[in-house]
């Protein structure tokens, strides 16, 4: 099996089948990540594709300076920044139609206790929000995530302590 | 319950698995169409610049001071040609030649800036 680098060689020689196999290589975890900050197969879709037509140009450029993984996993995270920016408006738009929990069935408060999370979470500072959205939606160990962020593992642990500490609070309000 | 834990617990979801060729497909499809889509906006704002600029340079061709054609058959006549210039002082000799009324013909010479030229030229009309 070709490596990432071979892939994206071949993709920079003009060969586009290297960048499809490419794409279905990470696929699944970029997918998965994306649905964990959703909840919604078509949202995530939508944003796993952004990744990937940005993919399809930055590779070409591509001077291997990172790992093509930690490289897109920074991608994955830049895309939820803007989506979490993006949502954080929309739920202040639609406040008045958000439902009450009270009313809920046991499905719809799983949803709703996903949704909660994750507006609490896009309330945090860059820093804090990054490293805690790869803690939890790809359960990233520190070193890696310290490696994908460029800073050193106890920025990255003290941010994901703050980060908790926050949440906590923002969720037993 | 350890927070941690919660919050691992409500961000698990069941990650549905996605066709790979239909993703692919819709994938290409899409950066196609957002890459003619920024083709067609870059050849509306080449056609723009162009036709602005061919207005401009129309415009400032057009712009040039209208004086110049109006006055042109009273230019001085040390800057014109000397067939020109022959034509002009016949045409004042023949002016003043045939003139009923000596003084409206040279106030006339003197309306279109003859008069010194003639008197340098000629040494004065007598």
């Amino acid at each position: 099996m070709k490596s990432d680098k071979e892939l994206i060689k071949e993709f920079q020689g003009g060969n586009e089948e290297a960048f499809n196999q490419l794409v279905k290589r990470h696929l699944p975890d970029t997918y998965g990540f994306f649905i964990k900050f959703t909840s919604d197969t078509v949202e995530a879709e939508d944003l796993a594709q952004d990744v990937f037509i940005k993919m399809y140009k930055a590779l070409k450029k591509f001077r291997f300076e990172s790992e093509f993984k930690t490289y897109l996993f920074r991608a994955n995270i830049n895309m939820s920044n803007s989506y979490l920016r993006r949502n954080k408006w929309r739920n202040l738009l639609h406040l008045d139609q958000a439902p009450e929990p009270a009313y809920l069935d046991t499905s719809q408060e799983d949803e709703w206790r996903r949704k909660e999370l994750w507006d609490a979470i896009s309330k945090l500072p860059k820093k804090q929000r990054m490293v805690v959205s790869m803690r939890i939606a790809k359960e990233m160990p520190y070193k890696e995530i310290a490696l994908a962020m460029g800073i050193n593992v106890n920025s990255a642990k003290v941010s994901y302590h703050h980060a908790i500490k926050t949440l906590k609070d923002l969720i037993n309000k | 319950m350890n927070f941690e834990k919660y919050i691992k617990e409500v961000s698990d979801s069941n990650v549905s698995s996605l066709n790979e060729n239909i993703f692919l497909e819709k994938l290409h499809s899409e950066r196609r169409r957002r890459d003619s889509n920024k083709l067609r906006l870059f050849n509306g704002l080449s056609a723009g610049v162009c036709v602005l600029l061919f207005s401009f340079i129309t415009f400032s061709q057009l712009a040039d001071d209208p004086i110049v054609y109006v006055s042109n058959d009273l230019k001085s006549l040390e800057s014109m040609d000397i067939e020109t210039e022959t034509y002009v002082y016949e045409l004042a000799d023949y002016l003043v030649e045939t003139s009923d009324d000596i003084w409206e013909t040279l106030a006339f010479l003197d309306e279109i800036n003859f008069e010194t030229v003639i008197i340098n030229e000629n040494g004065g009309l007598e």
